[in-house]
């Protein structure tokens, strides 16, 4: 029976092969034909193509549907809601300009924002945008509880037509960032079923929503702005195997990948590579361990509550191999959770020098022992790296990290984990994270403390200057003087949070986005992405175009 | 007189079932609801993801895992649910954001004829697949035919959907690679025909990984009968191999095979949640796998009922049909 069963698995994969082996022939050759049918196509229509069909992933497609009330452009994967306008958009280098704002005063206090607006802006159904439709829908999201944050927001009040003023509970400098992923919708048109069917004033309308399959953009004719060059954008959701069939098939324009797909070569396509501030890092716990939380979880590490312990671990980490091994080559060394935004201080960048992180780690008093670990007190130097399980990419970066600090005389193993557990263990040990965001607050949120533990949340840390500096910039009523601000949070000359500083996370890559693009296609610049493959790929979809 | 009694014999009967359904229903979605409390998933750190918690304030995190409902007591919520099910509002789905009702009524749209489609091919061509090969066994047919189900006992349908997909949308671009309708095209464009191109792959893995138990079923008992004393009698009686197989083999085979028929429907019910998954098809499996890990309870449970009662549904109608088939059954109820 078994001997049959051995058998029949044998005829299995031979078949396979077979089946593979014939199909790999056949595909080519009908590869070609395809693309001689695609030329005489683009022969016929020359210059006419300005359609792109788009593969995202599944988690991508909003469930709540298009209404910025329930999330739409906002949340995980920060980007512009294309179907409603905003008052604010962020460049390429994510500094702030303007959409529908045609002036921005904040008082000396930070508790009022008064916002011009455009004077000549129409929704699709042939309404005017007013001051009271932004009142409107500030008001709205503000009272409905879904991933955009506007508790800082006390009410928005419409002046008139073309004047709102936002009275803020507190000073909140980097509001203009919250403004950019805002879309506005139409007051008069505004109903439970919205996320279907949502009416705006963006560069696109909503033509169709195949739940679960694909989206269909259409330009509006009557946009405001510079007309979209692609009037026709289709958005398929589908998971990664899916996406690569579908643009090996010939089926779509743009699918995203992942760096494990490099190595093939899709004819007729070529591959994208966007940069970006989806970065992944750990965390080390900066005090010692002996208490717990509230709920009782354990805090602190002993190993990595000594700061040379950290800042040798730091600059113990050689990022361009880890880059070549891990991610093949496809990712920047991460020094910050915010690496080349305007808020990012520089001088968080470090030389590898496992020579320095030898000598701090001496100096701490960790010895290097007859097995290659150092010792302290009979204690060895050990670190327990946990990931999440099923992140392919952050086990990875923890084997690796581990075998660099094996070199060091630190010795590491790692463990998968849940969400569910993640965040609690992380309080002791270190977590592999992926950030990224183009808003401040998420350095806010990693290193200041909270109120009711006096440690910061996703891993014991504290500094009062610090916390006083990023206080500082949330009050600061000019924007620009903020971003200074946010960078004597990082290092002010004698303190921080980086290299010389604290050093309470240490920061790996950034991880680049990539995709596989049809010759002939030409993607506008992309700015930074944040965190995860998603919507932010078309932000400037209406400036992509067809070469001749 | 006879026949008052029978009919309340009939009612009676059909009581007993509805009750049993009620039943089971309840008991299955108190199961349900067990599981996803003590599911470890956190809905708002799976919904909201890690990167966005990063930059909210602590305030808009307590607001959300208020509408997340994970500070409220598990009885307290399940009470509430069953509550408003029985007065037939079956919640608004959370991450949706619209009545669990609406959303499972699209899916189901979607996806039920799918289903439907695959399991009466399956259904069909396994029983015939396993009539001929239990009547000529031993013979090369029957070899061919047996492998060929074993091989697709034991072959995940995700697997076998990505191998059709590379086979017939990659290679041979000869069918679409997945959806339920053409990229990019209107919904008022879309054909009769798009429809059933797009549904070709998907049934055709359903149906290829659905047919291998009825088929070997069918297969072992076919076998039986052919070595029964009937048949023996029937042979010595001159009657050919054919008639043998159509007045003797089939009446007998057919009776499990439609109760394996009928119970297979969670099979494809199964089935259909990874194959969609696969051809990205817009199905109740998708909405499913979305409302689980997303920790969407009310959609979570509005799902499971529908899917138990479909199921029970499948069960209870080889029952009844059992009576049609043989009548021997159908006096056994009576006395019973």
């Amino acid at each position: 029976m078994i001997k049959q069963r051995w058998g029949l698995a044998a005829a299995l994969v031979l078949s396979a092969m077979v089946m593979s082996g014939c199909g790999k022939t056949a595909g080519t050759q009908d590869g070609k034909q395809a693309q001689a049918v695609t030329k005489s196509v683009e022969a016929d229509n020359a210059g006419k193509k300005d359609g792109v069909v788009v593969v995202m992933n599944v988690s991508s497609e909003p469930e709540a549907g298009f209404d910025p009330a329930y999330g739409w452009g906002a949340g995980e994967h920060v980007h512009e809601p294309l179907i409603q306008s905003t008052l604010t958009v962020t460049d390429k280098d994510l500094k702030i300009g303007y959409d529908l704002a045609t002036d921005l005063a904040v008082s000396s206090d930070g508790l009022s924002w008064t916002v011009k607006i455009r004077d000549d802006v129409f929704f699709t159904d042939g309404g005017k945008l007013t001051g009271q439709d932004v009142a409107f829908t500030y008001n709205t999201l503000r009272d409905t509880s879904s991933v955009n944050d506007f508790t800082m927001l006390d009410r928005a009040e419409a002046i008139d037509d073309t004047t709102v003023i936002f009275h803020m509970k507190h000073p909140y400098s980097i509001w203009p960032y919250t403004m950019a992923v805002t879309g506005i919708v139409p007051e008069h048109a505004y109903g439970p079923d919205y996320g279907e069917h949502p009416i705006g004033s963006g560069r696109y309308i909503l033509k169709q929503w195949d739940r679960g399959q694909q989206v269909i953009l259409e330009a509006n004719p009557d946009y405001y702005g510079e007309a979209p060059k692609m009037k026709k954008v289709t958005v398929l959701f589908m998971e990664e195997d899916g996406a690569l069939a579908a643009v090996q098939s010939g089926q779509a324009d743009i699918g995203y990948t992942a760096a494990s797909y490099t190595d093939l070569t899709v004819p007729g396509y070529g591959l994208l590579d966007c940069k970006t501030v989806d970065n992944r890092g750990f965390n080390l716990p900066a005090i010692p361990s002996g208490s717990v939380s509230e709920e009782g979880v354990p805090l602190g590490n002993d190993f990595t509550s000594d700061v040379r312990v950290r800042r040798a671990i730091n600059i113990g980490i050689d990022r361009d191999e880890m880059i070549n091994n891990v991610l093949n080559g496809y990712g920047s060394p991460a020094y910050s959770v915010c690496d080349k935004m305007p808020w990012h201080e520089p001088s968080a960048k470090i030389e590898y020098d496992p020579e320095g992180a030898g000598a701090l780690l001496d100096e701490a008093g960790w010895i290097m022992g007859s097995d290659g670990i150092r010792v302290k007190e009979g204690k060895r130097a050990e670190l327990h790296f946990l990931y999440t399980a099923g992140d392919s990419v952050r086990q990875a970066l923890a084997a690796d990290t581990i075998n660099q600090l094996k070199k060091l005389g630190i010795d590491g193993q790692m463990e998968g984990a849940g969400w569910d557990t993640a965040y609690d263990k992380a309080q002791t040990q270190p977590l592999i994270w992926g950030w990224g965001a183009h808003t401040p607050m998420e350095l806010y949120n990693i290193y200041h403390t909270m109120e009711e533990t006096g440690l910061a949340s996703y891993s014991p840390y504290a500094s009062q200057k610090v916390d006083q500096y990023m206080d500082e910039a949330l009050a600061e009523s000019d924007l620009e003087k903020s971003y200074e601000l946010w960078k004597k949070a990082q290092w002010d000359g004698e303190t921080g949070i980086t290299q010389s500083g604290d050093i309470p996370w240490i920061w790996l890559v950034n991880i680049d986005h990539l995709y596989w693009v049809r010759d002939g296609l030409k993607v506008a610049d992309q700015k930074l992405h944040p965190h995860g493959h998603g919507w932010t790929i078309v932000n400037n979809v209406d400036q992509w175009s067809w070469e001749p | 007189m006879k026949s008052s009694l029978s009919g309340r014999k009939n009612l009676w009967f059909l009581l007993k079932q509805l009750g049993r359904m009620a039943i089971l229903l309840f008991l299955v979605s108190l199961a349900a609801f067990f599981l996803v409390t003590v599911s470890p998933i956190d809905p708002l750190k799976v919904n909201v993801g890690q990167a966005a918690l990063g930059s909210m304030s602590q305030e808009q995190i307590a607001k959300l895992s208020e509408y997340w409902g994970t500070d409220l007591p598990p009885i307290e919520r399940f009470l509430s649910w069953a509550g408003d099910f029985l007065k037939g509002d079956m919640g608004t789905s959370l991450l949706y954001r619209q009545p669990v009702s609406h959303v499972i009524g699209v899916k189901l749209s979607n996806s039920l004829w799918l289903m439907a489609v695959s399991w009466l091919v399956s259904g069909a061509a396994g029983f015939a697949l396993g009539t001929l090969a239990g009547a000529n066994r031993g013979k090369a047919v029957d070899k061919v035919i047996s492998a060929y189900a074993l091989m697709t006992a034991s072959t995940p349908a995700f697997w076998l959907g990505l191998v059709l997909l590379m086979v017939f949308a990659v290679w041979l671009k000869l069918l679409p690679i997945g959806l339920s309708v053409p990229i990019g095209m209107e919904a008022a464009e879309v054909t009769l025909r798009d429809r059933v191109v797009h549904g070709i792959l998907p049934c055709l893995t359903l149906s290829i990984s659905g047919m291998s138990g009825i088929l070997l079923h069918t297969r072992g008992k076919m076998i039986q009968v052919m070595e029964s004393d009937y048949v023996l009698f029937a042979r010595a009686r001159g009657e050919s191999k054919s008639q043998i197989v159509f007045r003797h083999g089939i009446r007998n085979v057919l009776l499990p095979a439609l109760t394996l028929q009928f119970a297979s429907v969670s099979e494809i019910f199964g089935g259909s949640v990874l194959v969609e998954q696969v051809f990205s098809y817009p199905g109740l499996g998708q909405a499913a796998v979305t409302a689980g890990l997303g920790g969407d309870v009310p959609l979570l449970l509005g799902i499971t009922v529908i899917s138990a009662a479909i199921v029970f549904t499948g069960n209870f109608t080889a029952n009844l049909l059992y009576g049609a088939v043989d009548p021997r059954m159908r006096k056994g109820r009576k006395s019973a």
